[in-house]
């Protein structure tokens, strides 16, 4: 190390700009190409399964007809050469500028420790997908949060409201890319509304009756009107 | 019985006699400042609402464990009943979702009363500035003291509740009235008005300077001085 | 894979039925007779602000007697928007959010993340740093494991476990205070590598630490394993099945203790955990007592690792020698211009990887914490999004609690180990 320019060389190779994918160096290079999972998938499903990546080495990604998920999931689920039994996680991403959003399931074999990951896509105007909660029940809350920062709704869901943010919040989905960090309304606004707040919520028979009754899902409307005072009168999940 | 001129701490004096308060030559009455007397009752044992959310919450765990021993300031007793307590410390970050509940437990709690915003997240929002979070809960509940730090060590909360000590020491019974009055029509509602809020809550720092998605268009190469065109 | 299972030579009470009742009739059997009471039910509200809910959770719960119908927690309460906050910041500026999200074991936050950065980048960091962030890790789950056991004990009634744990985890801050200068949060990870290398002293420092911390868990395991009460608190309370709690997304010590040896240590080894020599504890009835067993031997086996790690920690460089990523030194940039204008580079524009998204999960204290995080190629991530173990573990409280008593219910949640701040992100 010595004999080197010490600083000059690192430098240079800054300046250079960074990696880009026409250049991948060798480091990034997939290692893992062959998955048995997406080969099952396309000789079963066929068109179903739009397009097979593998990104960051060796980690498998699967994009799906939005339309089919649960289908698909069901099978990867139950399949004795899958056996997807373990559901890591669903999330959203939003590359913003229009984009379509991207629903995320981690998936996980116990028995045959692979792991999958599968995308459906979603176009801004139709946020509606599938829920798989009745396959896992890990999903239950995760997509209660999706449908709470992203606002794409879960069509089968029995208890579809927002979990993280409180009842009242009338600014939109948090973390689209559309919606400012600090919030849409000021921060007097916000304060007002906070403490305008029953702590006292009025959803809690309505969440009680909810598994005793025949289901009655009707899932909160995304732009629907939102009660912002005490005076609001029953909300929650029965709207 | 005869009295003794040694003077008490506070200005009062006190008489001996063979069995008297503390045991025999202890004294059987005391004379002080009324000030004084209800000041060291209130200030030497005073029962904390431990509102905990976060990381300064653990700190406020530790500061109670052994090694801190909180205790030795007459607070081992954390209320964990607002109706029983003397001093709200407000422990951590509090989202919206949150501050009404923080609202309720301070009008929950009788006077006197005082609170200690624990930690840079209570009292100016912290790293977390934006939409969830309060910016400091001065909007919401009077604060007497503001321990900086994230968090604070277990001794900046005691120091902090022994400046709660020293704001009692200073106070008066001939000022309960206004000091420590209430109006009960407040209740629920924030402490500081719409323009109040917008003067604490103002952007600060770099954290409203930088873009959204990804720095690529504010790292862009034109933006350096020496690549602009002359 | 080594894997053993945890039984304590304390026999398991036959009479005690689900909900900690005796299985074979009333506890005074006096003929007493059963008041004539409506059937409606009782609504009572646990928290958020409550000293058993563990931290800002709600808990509404619907009540016949004192028998749990339903229990519905409410979350949210400590929503920071620490996912929304990561998109504006570069990848090695959210290092200091994610201590701030588990305050329980934030140097097990701060690898995962900077590990799923380093995947996603394509960085392989050194042997030494490696091994020390297994020790970092391997502490960390000490460290949170203990507190749960302190105020998992107060929530029983026993408040000396708490006192003997603090004192421990006393020895745990001084360790992060050394290493880092803040006492939670460490924020000590960079990305390839870490924010500063070990401090002289140190590894002397955490030896002392495992010299003495096996009696103190030997006394608190006196106090709590073959106690009476204790058992009677958790022996049959919150039983999930092996199957259900894979359904269910439970993972860590909470699945284990159903039965299941799923530890991502052993199963989707990283940092070399496959080298070490470790068992993996699981449980065999899925209740609060085998939760409770399970963290206490892997506490015993994360020393063992602990002890493996040390012998082990080569020599060499802390930092992956990569232009692109690592800073120059300190020294340099004062006195070389060079250097000065890389690091003025490297800290206002970021690093910058390929386009892509990378999953990566540890074993973290309490269950499988993965970062998903989504890069476009730029300096800042385009979603950071972490795996939440205790918001999935949350989820199945209902089903945990249905039929237990109140007391239970305090019990049940307890033993789940969860962490608001990482619930509510």
């Amino acid at each position: 190390m010595a004999d080197q320019p010490k600083a000059g060389s690192a430098l240079d190779a800054v300046q250079a700009g960074p990696a880009t994918e026409a250049a991948l160096p060798a480091r990034l290079a997939p290692t893992d190409l062959h998955n048995p999972s997406v080969d099952a998938l396309r000789a079963r499903f066929g068109a179903a399964v739009l397009h097979h990546e593998v990104t960051a080495g060796d980690q498998h990604v699967v994009y799906l007809e939005a339309g089919r998920n649960v289908e698909i999931l069901r099978w990867l689920k139950e399949d004795p050469t899958q056996h997807y039994d373990f559901l890591a996680d669903v999330t959203a991403v939003d590359f913003g500028g229009g984009r379509p959003l991207q629903v995320v399931y981690q998936l996980w074999s116990m028995p045959h420790r692979r792991a999958l990951r599968v995308k459906c896509e979603l176009p801004l105007t139709a946020l509606t997908i599938d829920s798989v909660q009745p396959l896992w029940k890990t999903a239950d809350w995760l997509e209660r949060e999706v449908y709470d920062l992203f606002g794409i709704e879960f069509a089968g869901h029995p208890d579809l409201r927002r979990i993280l943010m409180p009842e009242n919040y009338a600014e939109g989905h948090p973390l689209r890319k559309d919606f400012p960090l600090r919030g849409r309304f000021t921060r007097a606004e916000q304060t007002r509304r906070a403490l305008s707040q029953d702590p006292n919520d009025q959803y809690i028979p309505a969440e009680l009756a909810m598994g005793r009754e025949p289901q009655q899902a009707t899932p909160m409307p995304a732009g629907g009107p939102i009660p912002t005072d005490r005076s609001g009168g029953a909300t929650g999940a029965g709207r | 019985m005869e009295l003794d001129d040694k003077r008490l701490p506070g200005g009062g004096t006190s008489a001996r006699t063979d069995d008297g308060l503390f045991g025999t030559g202890g004294p059987t009455f005391l004379t002080t400042k009324l000030d004084f007397v209800v000041n060291w009752a209130r200030r030497s044992s005073l029962w904390p609402m431990p509102f905990g959310t976060a990381c300064c919450a653990i700190e406020m765990m530790a500061a109670a464990a052994s090694n801190y021993d909180l205790a030795r300031f007459g607070m081992e007793r954390m209320s964990f009943s607002p109706r029983q307590a003397d001093v709200l410390i407000c422990a951590g970050r509090v989202p919206y979702k949150l501050a009404p509940i923080l609202r309720r437990i301070w009008d929950q709690m009788p006077q006197p009363k005082w609170c200690i915003s624990m930690g840079a997240c209570a009292s100016s929002g912290g790293v977390f500035d934006a939409y969830s979070m309060v910016q400091g809960i001065d909007t919401i509940v009077p604060v007497d003291v503001y321990i900086p730090g994230c968090p604070p060590r277990p001794e900046g909360l005691i120091y902090g509740l022994m400046m709660i000590q020293e704001k009692i020491r200073e106070e008066s019974l001939a000022h309960h009235k206004t000091l420590r009055a209430e109006d009960p029509l407040r209740a629920g509602f924030p402490e500081a008005d719409a323009d109040e809020v917008v003067g604490l809550t103002g952007p600060f720092g770099n954290s409203t300077k930088q873009n959204r998605v990804s720095g690529l268009e504010r790292t862009d190469r034109a933006d350096r001085p020496r690549d602009r065109k002359p | 894979m080594a894997q053993k299972t945890v039984e304590y030579a304390v026999s398991r009470n036959p009479e005690m039925g689900t909900g900690g009742l005796p299985a074979h009739g009333p506890l005074f059997p006096v003929d007493i007779a059963e008041p004539q009471m409506s059937s409606e039910n009782m609504l009572i509200n646990i928290g958020p602000q409550h000293p058993a809910t563990h931290g800002v959770l709600r808990l509404v719960c619907e009540l016949d007697g004192e028998t749990v119908l339903k229990v519905i927690p409410h979350i949210g309460y400590l929503h920071s928007s620490f996912e929304k906050l990561g998109e504006y910041r570069t990848w090695n500026q959210v290092v200091p959010l994610t201590d701030r999200m588990d305050y329980l074991a934030p140097l097990i936050y701060n690898c995962a993340y900077v590990m799923s950065v380093e995947k996603l980048l394509g960085i392989q960091v050194t042997e030494r740093c490696k091994v020390f962030r297994v020790i970092l890790m391997e502490m960390e789950r000490i460290f949170s494991h203990l507190l749960w056991l302190g105020t998992t004990a107060i929530d029983v009634g026993a408040f000396t476990p708490f006192l003997y744990a603090f004192q421990e985890r006393e020895r745990i801050y001084k360790l992060h205070e050394k290493y880092t200068g803040a006492r939670i949060t460490t924020s000590s990870t960079r990305v390839g590598g870490m924010m500063a290398d070990i401090p002289a002293g140190w590894i002397d420092q955490l030896k002392d630490f495992l010299k003495s911390f096996p009696r103190t868990l030997d006394e608190i395991d006196a106090l709590l394993t073959t106690n009476g009460i204790h058992l009677g608190r958790t022996q049959n309370v919150g039983v999930i099945s092996g199957e259900d709690a894979i359904n269910c997304g439970f993972t860590g010590p909470n699945l284990r203790a159903s039965g299941v040896p799923y530890d991502l240590r052993k199963d989707k080894p990283y940092y070399d955990y496959e080298t070490y020599d470790f068992e993996v504890p699981i449980g065999q009835h899925g209740d609060c007592y085998d939760r409770y067993l399970v963290r206490m031997d892997e506490m015993r086996q994360s020393m063992k690792i602990l002890h493996q790690a040390i012998g082990r920690l080569p020599g060499g460089p802390m930092d992956v020698q990569d232009p692109h990523v690592t800073l120059p030194t300190k020294t340099d940039c004062m006195s070389d211009m060079e250097s000065m204008i890389h690091h003025f580079k490297l800290i206002m524009e970021g690093i910058k990887g390929p386009a892509g998204d990378c999953y990566f999960a540890v074993e973290g204290s309490k269950g499988e914490l993965g970062m998903y995080v989504v890069s476009d190629g730029g300096p800042k991530p385009v979603r950071w999004r972490i795996r939440p173990p205790s918001f999935v573990n949350l989820s199945v409280i209902p089903r945990l609690a249905e039929g237990h008593l109140v007391s239970d219910l305090i019990m049940i949640n307890a033993s789940l180990d969860i962490v608001l701040g990482e619930i509510d992100r």
